[in-house]
């Protein structure tokens, strides 16, 4: 096959697995707590800065992992308590507020390191022959862990003591806690697990982008975007969405030109707020 | 030049805060004594939003300037005081900020470092009631009443490197991407005629949303299956970083060159030593620029703000040269009188972060290096000296 279309549809594919990825949090924080979290956008600009750190301490690639979860998971346990636990079922409230935590959170990162560009070297460096083409070997290594990060975790909801909860929580939060399901640690504990994703996100893209305190902007917008079109609170809706937004967006800037993709992804969103606003997969 | 870069939520919402700080800042009617005789330059830099990075070196070389001249006695006797005011966000809010420098502020003079989308809409704000120097990176063609230019022209910055990249390096066909704004897509017209002129040709000409979150693997894709010489890129900032590295990141790198036109040390800091190779750069600064000027500027720069200053390039060095500009112009026409600056800016001659240039027709002939990059650091490989602006505007 001619290999300029092999690479295009690759890239089809890669755009849409790390876009699911980086959604991933925000669909957990948003989908399951009703929280919009403005400040996703910065817990992965956070995982991006752990991922430089640990190249500039000369720690091998992986430590950035334990320490984008231990770094993320503080930052969350104490956003939710001391912001989120008293704003929860006051949605337009916890928007501000995490809107006021991106602005703080920028500034903590311009504060320490600066607002100068940073590079992490790409750990796996170089391209590989795949399919007939030549491709970044780091860039299919993204699309194979995206796949297991999203679809671990959605086993794991599914199938898990922890995960029953959860949803028994969302379906009826006084009913839960009558069962001896304490629903506060509960809520804690997944919004952690959101932030802890949109950190993890942030260190897998790192090598690939600038690292910058404005750059967690670029892939809050959209998160959002997959979240509006595919749906809250279940994983059919976060990839249908994925697959839509990071599918249009690739097959129209490999078509015609990228600003033709984004005005798609921009008419695509609209047209679902406006016609289907609970999105393709829209949870009861 | 510049990068702006915001979500359009958080437009709305910054547009709002912004308009609660300039209620907040409107008591200032009442102004100290002390401060009547003092020459005011309103600084357009930016102070929020992605470009801001910049804004540390722009503010320290702007600072350099203004206290050399105040040592050496001032403005006609009259010492500067600089009004630092962000141009980092929507034109729209730039140019409300200018109307309040000059009505309440009542401003000498505006020298502003910024994008060109913000300087067409200053000249139109301004109207020529003050003089107005814009300083970076341009596209050419400014010869607004009373509006003064130092900035690289494309007859500066594109014509030589190109030219040199053709002739010297084989280039024949050549793949243009950039940013969607005025910058890119009138530096490319001028570089079109540069590759017919080479007898090269122009393999493609393709544009990127200007402010949006872009990525470039389709791009990319498209540029390995054109098979190009080489690219020429107007995109600025983040957008310059990623699509580098992505192109890198593919294994482009080793065949086909690149020439950045808004590539300086804090971009290739971004970019990175792996994605670096066969990528070149022509500005009329660069922190390490062979010249006795570029040296001592960096010696004094360092002297006043030690070894932790903010990084030196070409945008932000150019704030310095802004303020000698309009220095030297003022003194000469002996004050700030628009008919009398007008006549007065033929023939000026002020120094530079690289060295003195002289303004004819409102522009500056000036000197230009060619830099290929080595790791993140840029290794000169070519002076071209007293190159003429191309862009010199008639006396009104």
């Amino acid at each position: 096959m001619d290999p300029l279309i092999v690479t295009q549809a690759i890239n089809l594919v890669y755009a849409v697995s790390t876009l699911a990825v980086l959604a991933l949090g925000l669909a957990v924080i948003f989908g399951l707590l009703g929280v919009l979290n403005i400040a996703h956008g910065e817990f992965i600009m956070i995982g991006a800065y752990c991922a430089y750190v640990t190249q500039s301490g000369r720690w091998p690639y992986l430590a950035a992992v334990p320490l984008t979860l231990i770094v993320c998971g503080v930052l969350g346990w104490a956003v939710e308590w001391i912001m989120i636990r008293p704003l929860y079922r006051r949605p337009f409230d916890t928007l501000v507020a995490t809107w006021g935590l991106s602005l703080l959170l920028r500034k903590i990162a311009e504060a320490i390191f600066g607002l100068g560009f940073y590079s992490v070297n790409i750990p796996l460096p170089g391209t590989v022959h795949f399919l007939d083409t030549e491709y970044p070997i780091y860039r299919l290594l993204l699309i194979a862990v995206s796949l297991i990060i999203v679809i671990g975790l959605v086993i794991w909801y599914g199938g898990s003591r922890t995960g029953s909860r959860i949803r028994a929580m969302i379906s009826n939060p006084e009913l839960a806690q009558a069962q001896g399901i304490s629903v506060r640690r509960l809520a804690a504990g997944t919004f952690i697990v959101g932030t802890c994703l949109a950190g993890l996100g942030g260190v897998m893209l790192a090598p690939l982008i600038p690292v910058q305190p404005f750059m967690g902007l670029d892939y809050v917008l959209r998160a959002f975007f997959v979240l509006i079109v595919g749906g809250l609170g279940s994983a059919a809706g976060l990839l249908s969405g994925a697959a839509v937004i990071g599918g249009v967006d690739s097959v129209v800037s490999a078509t015609s030109s990228a600003t033709d993709g984004y005005f798609a992804v921009l008419v695509l969103s609209i047209l679902f707020l406006w016609l289907r606003p609970r999105g393709i997969v829209a949870h009861s | 030049m510049s990068i702006r870069k915001q979500g359009p939520t958080r437009r709305t919402l910054l547009g709002a805060a912004a308009a609660g700080a300039a209620f907040g800042t409107m008591p200032g009617l009442i102004r100290p004594a002390t401060a009547a005789n003092e020459f005011k330059i309103g600084l357009f830099i930016a102070l929020s939003g992605p470009a801001s990075l910049f804004g540390p070196t722009q503010r320290a070389c702007a600072d350099l300037a203004t206290e050399e001249i105040n040592k050496a006695g001032g403005i006609m006797g009259r010492q500067i005081k600089l009004i630092p005011t962000d141009a980092g966000g929507p034109p729209a809010e730039t140019t409300k900020s200018a109307i309040r420098l000059m009505l309440e502020e009542n401003v000498d003079v505006f020298v502003g470092s910024h994008d060109s989308a913000t300087r067409e809409a200053l000249v139109g704000t301004i109207k020529g009631k003050v003089p107005y120097v814009y300083t970076p990176v341009y596209e050419g063609g400014e010869c607004s009443f009373n509006t003064y230019v130092t900035a690289d022209t494309p007859e500066q910055q594109i014509r030589p490197s190109l030219t040199w990249m053709m002739k010297d390096k084989g280039a024949k066909s050549i793949y243009m991407i950039g940013d969607d704004y005025v910058w890119p897509r009138k530096c490319n017209e001028q570089a079109k005629k540069y590759i017919a002129e080479s007898g090269g040709k122009v393999a493609a000409e393709e544009y990127v949303p200007f402010g949006a979150p872009n990525k470039f693997e389709e791009v990319v894709t498209r540029i390995k299956s054109a098979k190009p010489d080489a690219v020429l890129i107007t995109l600025v900032g983040a957008d310059n970083v990623n699509f580098n590295r992505t192109f890198a990141g593919f294994g482009l790198d080793k065949d086909i060159a690149r020439l950045s036109l808004l590539l300086e040390e804090n971009t290739l800091h971004g970019v990175g030593a792996d994605s670096s190779k066969n990528l070149y750069s022509c500005m009329s600064y660069y922190e390490n620029a062979p010249s006795a000027a570029a040296k001592k500027f960096k010696a004094d720069y360092v002297a006043k703000f030690g070894d932790k200053a903010p990084q030196l390039g070409r945008i932000g060095a150019d704030c310095y040269e802004g303020v000698y500009c309009a220095s030297t112009l003022v003194t000469k026409a002996g004050g700030t009188d628009a008919k009398k600056c007008m006549a007065a800016s033929e023939g000026i001659t002020f120094p530079t972060a690289s060295g003195d240039v002289t303004m004819h027709g409102r522009h500056v002939d000036k000197t230009m290096f060619l830099a290929d990059c080595n790791g993140t650091e840029f290794n000169i490989i070519k002076t071209f000296a007293d190159i003429k602006s191309g862009d010199e505007c008639k006396p009104d």
